[in-house]
């Protein structure tokens, strides 16, 4: 008997011992959603952005009265803060911005006569100043290392601080946004002085402006307090710049969100439908393989299939190649810079056109994009925008082409996980970014209106 | 502020061998384990650790202070144990020291042993968030993260006495501490880790009955509370963006981390002769009550969770067949366990249907059911050699732990209920040879852990660069959390001397 039991039980044995030979890799049990999402945030980049230093005052205070002055303009009739306003979220609220020779401010601004939109939405300038290497939807002005890449070539002045001040530099040089054409009279009735400068004279650009500014004694005395140790004669166009750079940075900087504060390591500063948005953005929806790093964007360009709408840009018009629009990038056909996303619940419209008005839209664009792009209905654009929708098929064509290989198929996401996108993107919002009413001077030293 | 994760990976440590079933482990993954608290020299664990029907004269004394009443004279014992996991996964070494002694109707013994326990080895398999050259361009402030020294050192201390009262009854008590400065796997529970510094202690009491009637029927008794605490300070290195200067920034910052439980157990066990034939037969119940006030935090395993209770019990029978030279013992338990956890608001948190869950209040629980059997069997036989007799022993054996549970997850925050199964199956051969002389006794155990993992594998996280944007500069995900299989084999060689 006891035979028995013992061949038995060395039977037993060998069974078992051969049904577990498959135990030798194992599994976990999965991850909760915290330890999930941050061992998943861990690879992208995404990491929290410590205080900004404060600002010298003289320049902020600077820069606060020349961002809201339309003096900077050649017709006296557009200000940096016409289509970056605080009550817009330093955007406009429209699709395509209307440059000088327009009236009204943010969403209700209209084109004036014989004028033309902007080609490209006016992005927000909340967290501008946070470190962004590219500029601009096609990224004409970069900066890395300290090293500047601009259209002005060897003409931009020396010692710019930041790639943000040397962005500062070309609105005023752009036509259709604050310098006009040549003929144009500024409201006085005088003539616009700085249209007559060409196109690539940028230091005759520049020292226009500047002799318009220190014409105002106020000016004067603003930049001698901001900048003591230069003299007044010798003040440029750059010193204007970093005196709207040092505003930017210390009034435009963003940055308390949810998403942020759990970034923080506070792991209820998001709801739940929020942080399984954020898995997704981070994992299925494939968002972050480009919405990447510590602004969440602006680190690359790319063709996700938006519709073309607008005058279009220099090299084909009506179309607008984007960064493919530059020497050499040719790649980049239909590819526009990557938005960074903090805030951006508050700064649509969406996209370098302003297609899509909503985070709803812009989602379920994503979702399937080839789907989207045919099916555009234009009658979602302003009205004066609709003739502008360039829907033809070979345009469609063109953008498909180029379109971005990660949204070459549908992400089939479903309407829940659109939904927890959408609530993700609303944890990049810093409440404190709602309302910025409270930066709009009173007056400005030139004495034109501010509003 | 951060509600953080948790592991039950090791709940209770002072296991004071490898059969001990008067504490019962509890685990939610199967993380490997090293051998480290195999202190105490066994005879059974070449036979697959085999107790409830077969006697261990090496190591019941320790079990159970009680029954030091079985020892006669005086014995040394050295029994130094190594153990290390496969894939460079971890080690240690323990050299403990033991004698147990009698005289008259008192008996005791002390024991002491220190421990070196090295690092699992795999903190350097972890990538660094971004992948950008320590100190290189692009990375300011750069702290020197060399890690934890290679190995830290553990020591342990135990006493015990007891009395025969007459009549086979024995009464005893032994009370075991232990400094603790590394607890073997803790390292993989911080994967994210720079550096980690463990502190702690345990400390072991038990009160111990013994009776033994004529025709070898023995009853034990044991009461046991057993507490244990533990800091893990944990440097991490954390990376921040400096829009000023558009680089990253490296800065340090320490957790500490606190594990407490506190164990009260009973346990019984009876063993009596079956048949004339040499056929024993052997019962045990154990109740064990844990309270975890805090439990460390980790990053690997991953139920959020800041206290906890349990309640785990087994029950078990065991036959052993002891004829001539040759001996055989199977055991088998079943352990039911009931263990809830949760995790508390820290500050008043939002939950999906607009409700505030105030401070302190419970945001997640987590009810776990566990089933484990426990299957332990091993043969052995002496042989004679030159003439004496048993003067070599061979034993081979086999344990089998199968870990089975079901966790019902409630989030409160998300107002959802989750349920989950998990199982796994460790299984250990093991092997023993002895040799017995006339002044001493050197004995040899082996066994192999396996079924086991251990995370830092190739794929866990660190994920190949996929083919993004040309101006994307950061990693993709890598792949899910997966753990690879690693074996652990331990050896044990005791000395016994008879001193006088």
């Amino acid at each position: 008997m006891t035979r028995h039991v013992v061949r038995a039980l060395g039977l037993g044995l060998l069974v078992m011992a051969a049904g577990c030979v498959e135990t030798d890799r194992v599994m976990p049990q999965p991850p909760s959603l915290d330890a999930e999402l941050r061992a998943t945030l861990r690879n992208w980049g995404v990491v929290p952005i410590i205080p900004q230093p404060a600002q010298d005052s003289s320049l902020v205070a600077l820069g606060q009265a020349l961002f809201f002055d339309k003096e900077l303009s050649g017709n006296r009739d557009i200000a940096c803060a016409t289509c970056h306003n605080p009550v817009t979220a330093m955007g406009d609220g429209q699709s395509l911005p209307v440059g000088t020779g327009g009236s009204g401010i943010g969403p209700w601004r209209v084109l004036g006569p014989g004028r033309q939109f902007v080609p490209r939405n006016a992005p927000t300038l909340l967290n501008v100043a946070l470190g962004q290497p590219y500029i601009f939807w096609d990224g004409r002005v970069t900066g890395f290392g300290g090293q500047f890449q601009t259209p002005a070539g060897d003409s931009l002045p020396r010692g710019l601080p930041n790639v943000l001040t040397a962005q500062a530099m070309f609105p005023v040089t752009n036509r259709r946004e604050m310098r006009g054409d040549p003929g144009d009279t500024d409201v006085f009735g005088k003539p616009n002085e700085l249209a007559q400068a060409g196109d690539s004279q940028w230091t005759a650009m520049w020292r226009g402006v500047m002799l318009r500014l220190i014409a105002i004694p106020e000016y004067v005395a603003k930049f001698n307090r901001a900048f003591p140790t230069v003299p007044t004669n010798q003040l440029g166009f750059q010193h204007a710049a970093i005196a709207i750079t040092a505003f930017e940075t210390q009034a435009l900087t963003k940055i308390d969100t949810p998403f942020d504060r759990y970034l923080g390591r506070n792991d209820d500063a998001m709801t739940s439908a929020a942080k399984r948005g954020a898995l997704l953005f981070f994992g299925k929806a494939a968002c972050s393989t480009c919405h990447n790093g510590p602004q969440i964007g602006a680190g690359n360009f790319v063709d996700v299939g938006v519709p073309q709408i607008g005058p279009g840009g220099a090299a084909e018009p009506p179309l607008d190649l984007g960064r493919g629009e530059l020497q050499g990038n040719e790649f980049y056909r239909f590819a526009f810079r990557v938005a960074p996303l903090r805030n951006v619940e508050l700064t649509g419209p969406y996209f370098h056109d302003g297609a899509y008005a909503t985070l709803d839209a812009v989602v379920k664009h994503y979702n399937d994009v080839r789907l989207s792009l045919t099916g555009f209905d234009p009658a979602q654009l302003a009205p004066e925008l609709q003739a502008l929708y360039h829907g033809d098929a070979g345009t469609i064509a063109a953008v498909l082409e180029r379109l971005d290989f990660r949204l070459q198929q549908p992400l089939k996401l479903t309407v829940t996980e659109q939904s927890e996108l959408v609530a993700f993107l609303k944890a990049l919002t810093d409440p404190s970014a709602r309302d910025l009413s409270a930066l709009v001077p009173a007056n400005v030293p030139s004495g034109l209106p501010v509003r | 502020m951060i509600r953080k994760t948790r592991s039950l990976l090791i709940f209770l440590f002072a296991c004071a061998g490898p059969a001990s079933a008067q504490i019962i482990p509890i685990r939610t993954v199967p993380l490997a384990r090293g051998d480290q608290f195999f202190l105490f020299p066994s005879n059974n664990l070449g036979m697959g650790g085999v107790s409830l029907a077969l006697a261990d004269s090496l190591l019941d004394p320790f079990r159970n202070p009680a029954m030091g009443a079985r020892v006669s004279g005086t014995q040394l014992f050295v029994s130094p144990v190594a153990y290390s996991s496969s894939q460079q996964a971890g080690g240690g070494r323990t050299l403990p020291i033991s004698i147990l002694a009698r005289a008259g109707s008192w008996f005791g013994g002390v024991s002491a042993a220190i421990q070196q326990v090295d690092n699992s080895g795999t903190s350097n398999s972890f990538p660094q968030p971004l992948a950008l050259p320590r100190g290189g361009p692009g990375i300011a402030n750069t702290v020197d993260g060399t890690g934890s020294s290679s190995s830290h050192g553990n020591a342990y201390a135990f006493g015990s006495i007891g009395k025969a009262l007459g009549t086979g009854l024995s009464v005893g008590g032994s009370v075991q501490w232990s400094g603790l400065k590394a607890l073997d796997g803790v390292d993989l529970l911080y994967p994210g880790r720079q550096d980690l510094a463990q502190s702690g202690h345990g400390v072991d009491l038990r009160l111990g009955l013994f009776k033994e009637w004529p025709g070898s029927r023995t009853l034990e008794a044991l009461v046991l509370h057993n507490r244990f605490s533990m800091s893990h300070n944990v440097t991490y290195l954390d990376l921040f963006w400096d829009p000023a200067n558009q680089t990253f920034l490296q800065t340090s910052r320490v957790e500490r981390n606190l594990d407490r439980a506190r164990t009260t157990g009973l346990h019984l066990a009876y063993q009596r002769p079956l048949m004339a034939s040499g056929w024993r037969i052997g019962w045990i119940g154990t109740a064990n009550f844990v309270a975890n006030p805090r439990i460390a935090p980790n990053e690997v395993v991953t139920i959020p969770r800041d206290q906890g209770r349990s309640a785990a019990y087994n029950v078990g029978v065991g036959l052993a067949k002891l004829r001539g030279p040759g001996r055989f013992g199977v055991d088998l338990v079943y352990e039911p366990i009931w263990s809830t956890s949760w995790a508390v608001a820290d500050a008043p948190a939002l939950t999906d249907l607009g409700d505030t869950v105030p401070v302190g209040a419970r945001t997640i629980e987590n009810r776990f059911r566990f089933s484990n059997l426990v299957l332990r069997l091993g043969v052995g036989r002496d042989l004679t050699l030159t003439g004496m007799p048993k003067a070599l022993g061979l034993d081979l054996g086999l344990a089998l732990r199968s870990m089975r549970y079901q966790l019902v997850q409630s989030d409160h925050l998300a107002a959802t209920e989750t349920q989950l199964r998990n199982s796994w199956v460790e299984w250990s051969p093991t092997w023993g040879l002895s040799l017995r002389f006339p002044e001493l006794e050197l004995k040899y155990r082996g066994r192999v852990i396996n079924g086991n993992g251990r995370p830092g594998s190739p794929g866990f996280f660190g994920g190949p660069l996929i083919d993004v944007a040309p101006n994307s500069f950061v990693l993709t995900p890598g792949s899910d959390l997966s753990l690879a299989g690693v074996s652990t084999i331990t050896h044990q060689i005791t000395l016994s001397l008879p001193l006088r």
